[in-house]
């Protein structure tokens, strides 16, 4: 293996931290799961990049890491942030406080407004006002910053956050008082909202200002540690932070704008999706991501996951949907759009006060885990369900690592739930199952025909312990024909961390109607942008021959306050190329909303601008045919109930490691590895490519 | 699963209408509600964003569609109406209904409500201290504004003329009938899915499991008669305060609300329709019941209540309705004070209770056309058993997010001078009530005319269990240099660089302030919330700036000493 190169993703989870190992020369997989370590993460992920170098790879030939870390989130969630000021025009110092005035619960008389990241008497007024073309009104008054700057010395603050109206348009203020706060406290961090967020709407760009500011310290000081025990191990490659669009950070970037790696963690698996359907010849991929607590579903168009500004964070419901509206702290980074729902192996079934079985959100989570577990769980969950039906099996679930107990698992759901509702315990365990799948299917529709995506056009990719088993029968409820699951889908995500490119997103307010527009001016907006970013991929020694610009712009119909963002062409665009954007708008508006308005101008509002250092994509390791039929690999037989056949049905169960290039099973069928179970459906069957991977189909 | 995929089609709607509209009113601050209603015009399913529509859509669309004739309207038509009377609300609040049909025949009807930022009328924004109904804006009786899937011209030309921000309101009606789209198509999408017949059967056992649900819940609460009252300031005409009355007997059939004995109708912005006052009922059932239960029919079924006609709860033609959400707002109030004998750990101290709308307009010097703006202003939430009221929230059954500034001053010229809670303001009590909020609108460059459509500026929010009641809001013009006191309900003509400063009441108190913790008054001093003398003598909380602690001799003494407060 001497000379071998090699890249690394470690994603350090709340329970593990995973490690992912890949030889680029060969495509082979190492993967290595350790303990988090809660009181210092570095710890953990020091021990499993050791196992993985114990396993085989020299230190030298690892040529980069790439890291995905909800550090950034749980430093929200946990309160652990730097003691941080807010500085404002003066008459808005409580921005932060007043938010968007709307209730998270509507019907609740005992709600809460989230706690300001930055107390009351750490938030300043200074004089200083531009108008909304960005004009001075008034000039700043640089002696009543001097004086907050004093006031922060005094109470130790170690970061600052500066949000000025209308500084979207003009930074000039801004970028004085940084320099002005730099010179008093040389020490002190600071974030400027024209710099990490430049937007429109003020309490969105302040909070996202605030949340970069606040745990800026904290990401600073995690990723300096990582380096200094990483770089003590002998590997010297690149080191990469996964940020929540997808694409990856230098740690460098990442320390000064920490605020794009706050949803870290969950991209990567929509980002393997897309890569992995990309590979496959597939451009338009939905992923479908369902592991012990949740199930996360993302959509990819093009080849490119989707991507959303209207995102909230810390708040008690992680999701961009309406009614999460004032639950948490918005930001307005680009994220990974994914809807993520209560739903996973260890969600918890129950009746409600009228008599109706549910299912989740509460979950039994890892401990105690479901009742089969054996673990001192007493409510029965999605995964007990399960195994009465016989879809996952006793004997080899984590590859037997557990063994569970049927006898408990029924036992709990004929006391909790079927003697309740007068059922048998497989018809409750059956509806437990179909339950989670409806939630799991308005999840699917609600990135895809919500969004105006018809999803039977799209392939679904199932992955995490728990995907496989589920994904079939939600594909057939969709009337999507294929589904695809990877090789060992507990790792799929962590993949994700491996082929992913480096990226910097850049933005710039832009308001002006496009039938007006000084198309050089558009142009010097990107040359600056481009630019910048080229620089940026240069220091992470990106060649020029790997770098690559795409350019956005968010674009509405005068009047209305929604963005859509369409995509532009490359160099100064001329009159063809305006009407052609225009055409794109309209049929965008006309799948977005279901209507267009041709008569009426659209305007700019934004111009964006990713910078692409590409990543090369490694070989794929494949495997052979095998000798005779699929029979091969049937290591046994056993009853799983089907709705479709409305009982229990004898079925193969195939061990998915005998199973080679171009096997064909029919359903129903099972098949088992160690990290999870496909459920093949009757009528349906199951085709393996050249990689592994298992594509399931309308028989 | 059916209601899951109604209440989601709902949901589409909801989100259609508001990313395609074209005023801030809708498209920010979601002053709308989408519904799916039966063959029967029973409640299937609705959206949620504004609680206050809760109860108007359940009484305009079976009016509306059986005034206009079911048998008058075909595939692709859609129905427009505003009609206050006869189970609708002010005229701002236009609702489409269209009918939906599956393999030719008609099977049931989906409905939007938007609140339309202008509708005519005396006032841009079309609020104002009116009179009567006639200078309220253009009232529509059941119409057709599609037919057969096309817009009627006549119909949209009519209306438009009528109302000052043509392009807002043709943008806002398109977006409407986009959303109402959707829904049809997600319903012939469960049918093509489930079968007509089964959508239908569970139809009735989803609105059967609900009544069934929102009757358990209802028999947990104490049985009794309670009863309570409230006033407003006046009615901006006469400085009679305008009375509230409220009796509400829970017993074993469920909660019935009895509004005898409120004042009569008067002419003046102070009256409620029948669906105003229903909603609020609603919106007060649905706060006492588990948030998880649906809302439809069965639900509503359990809306029972009694509001004499002809009085400021159910008004008659040709009373005006423009102030009717401020009444219903603050009979939620009454409501709440009176279950306050009943579950005090459940219900707040009184909160800022109004909508408190700030309405203004003029000749855009930018633009070169007419421009109006409606928003309005959040207040404190009244102290609860356990916690504190928080700061600056739109309250009860209004829900509407404020407007951003940069946008505000992007598309319309005003420029906002100030926006900051305002300090000293709280209800006291063990736990406070939060503070209200200050919006300074400046007028730079155009002459405005500005309508305040409020209350609270003669008594602040109630206190409960020895809690102190809230702040008083104040309504100033120019409060930098003359600083005239406007009055809560009033239309101005604002000269160029005039400022008009709003200034909300704070939540009342919960239990009494001397019973406060001191640390809660020290923090509250030291984020600037509560002043230092306020500490002292209304908290009896002594707090040392030097070392922002509490001095707890101090403290002590004055509390022991103090006796005509908080005791």
């Amino acid at each position: 293996m001497l000379g071998d190169q090699y890249r690394l993703g470690v994603d350090v989870g709340g329970t593990f931290t995973d490690a992912i190992l890949l030889n680029e020369a060969t495509g082979e997989v190492l993967t290595g799961k350790v303990p988090t370590t809660p009181s210092d993460p570095s710890n953990g992920f020091l021990n499993v990049v050791n196992r993985m170098l114990d396993e085989g790879a020299k230190a030298e030939g690892v040529r980069y890491v790439v890291h995905g870390t909800t550090v950034a989130t749980n430093a929200i969630i946990e309160g652990n942030l730097a003691r941080t000021a807010f500085v404002t025009t003066d008459g808005f110092r409580d921005l932060l406080e007043i938010q968007t005035g709307i209730r998270p619960r509507l019907y609740d008389l005992q709600f809460e407004k989230v706690k300001p990241l930055v107390p009351r008497y750490l938030s300043f007024g200074v004089p200083e006002r531009l108008d909304f073309r960005g004009e001075v009104l008034v000039e700043l008054d640089e002696e009543a910053v001097r004086k907050v700057a004093e006031v922060l010395r005094g109470e130790g603050v170690e970061s600052v956050a500066v949000c000025l109206l209308h500084s979207y348009l003009n930074p000039a203020h801004e970028e004085r008082i940084g320099e002005i706060l730099t010179e008093e406290l040389p020490t002190v961090l600071i974030s400027l909202s024209s710099d990490v967020a430049p937007e429109f709407r003020e309490y969105f760009r302040a909070s996202t200002t605030v949340i970069n500011a606040a745990i800026r310290p904290v990401v600073s000081e995690y990723l300096g540690k990582i380096t200094e025990r990483v770089r003590g191990s002998g590997v010297s490659g690149e080191l990469l932070v996964m940020q929540s669009s997808g694409g990856v950070l230098t740690f460098e970037a990442a320390m000064d704008r920490p605020v794009f790696m706050v949803e870290s963690g969950p991209a990567a698996g929509v980002i393997a999706a897309s890569e992995l359907g990309k590979s496959l010849g597939y451009e338009d991929v939905i992923s479908f991501d369902m592991g012990g607590t949740t199930a996360k579903v993302g959509l990819v168009e093009d080849g490119t996951p989707r991507v959303t500004k209207d995102y909230q964070v810390g708040g008690t419901a992680s999701t961009t949907e309406h009614g999460s509206r004032g639950s948490g702290y918005p930001i307005r980074t680009p994220v990974i759009d994914l809807v993520e729902i209560g739903a996973g192996g260890g969600s918890i079934a129950w009746i409600d006060s009228g008599g109706i079985l549910r299912v989740g959100p509460q979950s039994a989570g890892a401990d105690p885990g479901p009742v089969c577990y054996g673990r001192g769980g007493e409510e029965p969950t999605i995964t007990d369900a399960n195994l009465v039906l016989g879809r996952i099996s006793a004997e080899y679930f984590l590859g037997g690592e557990i063994g569970l107990d049927a006898v408990a698992a029924q036992g709990a759901i004929e006391e909790r739930c079927a003697r309740p509702l007068g059922m048998s315990v497989e018809e409750v365990a059956l509806g437990i199952v179909e339950i989670a799948n409806n939630a799991m299917v308005g999840a699917l529709r609600r990135v895809s025909v919500q969004r105006g995506y018809d999803p039977r056009e799209f392939l679904l990719v199932a992955f995490g312990g728990a995907g496989p088993v589920h994904a079939n029968r939600l594909a057939a409820e969709l009337g999507m024909a294929r589904v695809l699951v990877p090789v060992s889908p507990g790792t799929t995500s962590a993949m994700g961390l491996l082929v992913t490119d480096i990226k910097h997103d850049y933005s710039v307010a832009f308001i002006r109607r496009i039938d007006e527009v000084d198309l050089t001016s558009v142009e010097e907006q990107f040359a600056g942008m481009d630019s910048e970013g080229r620089q940026a991929l240069a220091r992470e020694g990106v060649g020029s021959g790997e770098m690559r610009f795409v350019r956005q712009a968010d674009v509405r119909y005068v009047g209305q306050s929604y963005e859509l963002t369409i995509s532009l062409p490359d160099g100064l665009m001329g009159v063809a190329e305006i009407a052609d954007v225009l055409d794109r708008f309209h049929a965008e508006h006309e799948r977005a909303y279901g209507f267009m308005a041709e008569d009426e101008p659209a305007e700019f509002v934004a111009l964006r601008l990713s910078a692409i250092g590409e990543i090369s994509k490694s070989r794929v390791r494949e495997i052979g045919k095998g000798v005779g039929g699929s029979e091969r690999a049937v290591k046994g037989r056993r009853e799983v109930y089907f709705a479709e056949r409305g009982g229990f049905v004898d079925c193969r169960v195939y061990d998915r490691y005998e199973l080679r290039s171009e096997d064909v099973v029919d359903g129903p069928a099972i098949l088992e590895e160690v990290d999870s179970t496909v459920v093949v459906h009757p009528g349906w069957g199951g085709e393996v490519d050249g990689f592994g991977n298992v594509w399931l189909g309308l028989g | 699963m059916i209601r899951n995929a109604l209440v989601e089609a709902t949901e589409e709607m909801a989100s259609a209408l508001r990313r395609s509209a074209y005023s801030t009113n809708i498209k920010t601050r979601h002053d709308f509600s989408c519904a799916i209603f039966d063959l029967q015009m029973r409640t299937v399913a609705q959206s949620f964003s504004q609680p206050n529509h809760l109860g108007s859509l359940v009484e305009t669309i079976p009016r509306a569609l059986r005034s206009y004739g079911i048998e008058n309207l075909g595939e692709g038509d859609g129905i427009l109406v505003n009609l206050p009377y006869t189970g609708g609300v002010h005229l701002n609040d236009i609702t489409l209904i269209s009918p939906v049909y599956y393999k030719g025949d008609p099977v049931g009807y989906v409905a939007s409500l938007a609140h339309h930022v202008d509708v005519g009328g005396g006032a841009p924004a079309s609020i104002g201290a009116f009179r009567e109904i006639f200078q309220e804006g253009i009232v529509i009786p059941p119409v057709k504004l599609v037919s057969g899937g096309e817009i009627n011209r006549d119909v949209f030309d009519l209306v438009l003329a009528q109302v000052r921000a043509k392009r807002e309101t043709a943008g806002d009606f398109r977006a409407q009938i986009a959303s109402n789209n959707t829904g049809k198509r997600r319903l012939t999408a469960l049918l093509d899915r489930m079968g007509l017949e089964t959508v239908v059967r569970y139809t009735d056992e989803l609105i059967e499991y609900t009544d069934r649900r929102t009757k358990a819940e209802l028999a947990k609460l104490p049985l009794g008669v309670f009863a309570d009252e409230g006033v407003m300031d006046s009615d901006g005409y006469s400085d009679e305060p305008v009375r509230l009355k409220v009796e509400v007997t829970i017993d074993e059939e469920g909660a019935f609300f009895d509004f005898s004995g409120s004042d009569e109708q008067r002419h003046a912005p102070v009256n409620s329709t029948y669906a105003q006052t229903h909603s609020g009922v609603a919106f007060v059932l649905k706060c006492l019941i588990d948030p998880d239960v649906p809302v439809n029919a069965g639900f509503y079924r359990n809306v029972r209540m009694l509001a004499p006609e002809g009085t400021v709860v159910n008004c008659t033609a040709p009373f005006p309705v423009v102030g009717g959400w401020e009444t219903q707002l603050r009979l939620t109030e009454v409501i709440f004070k009176a279950l306050a004998q009943a579950i005090p750990d459940r219900v707040p101290a009184g909160t800022e209770g109004m909508i408190c709308h700030s309405g203004f307009g003029g000749f855009d010097p930018y633009r070169g056309e007419t421009y109006c703006f409606l928003e309005t202003i959040a207040g404190g939430f009244g102290g609860r058993a356990t916690k504190d009221g928080p700061d600056a929230v739109q309250p009860h059954g209004k829900n509407t997010a404020n407007a951003p500034i940069e946008e505000t001053e992007l598309n319309y010229p005003v420029r906002i001078t100030r926006y900051e809670l305002v300090e000293d303001s709280e209800g006291p009590g063990k736990h406070r009530g939060g503070l209200g909020l200050r919006r300074d609108y400046l007028f730079p460059d155009h002459e405005a005319s500005f309508t305040i459509l409020a209350d609270r500026e003669r008594w602040g929010p109630h206190g409960l269990f020895g809690g102190l009641p809230g702040e008083r809001a104040h309504y100033v013009l120019n409060p930098d240099g003359e600083a005239r006191e406007l009055g809560s309900k009033v239309t101005v003509q604002l000269e160029e660089g005039d400022v008009v400063s709003y200034r909300t009441c704070g939540g009342g108190g919960y239990g009494p302030p001397g019973k406060r913790d001191p640390q809660d008054v020290l923090r509250d001093v030291r984020d600037g919330r509560v002043s230092l003398e306020r500490a002292r003598d209304i908290y009896g909380v002594v707090v040392d700036v030097a070392r922002w602690s509490v001095d707890w001799e101090e403290t002590e003494r004055v509390r022991s000493g103090s006796t005509e407060r908080g005791q």
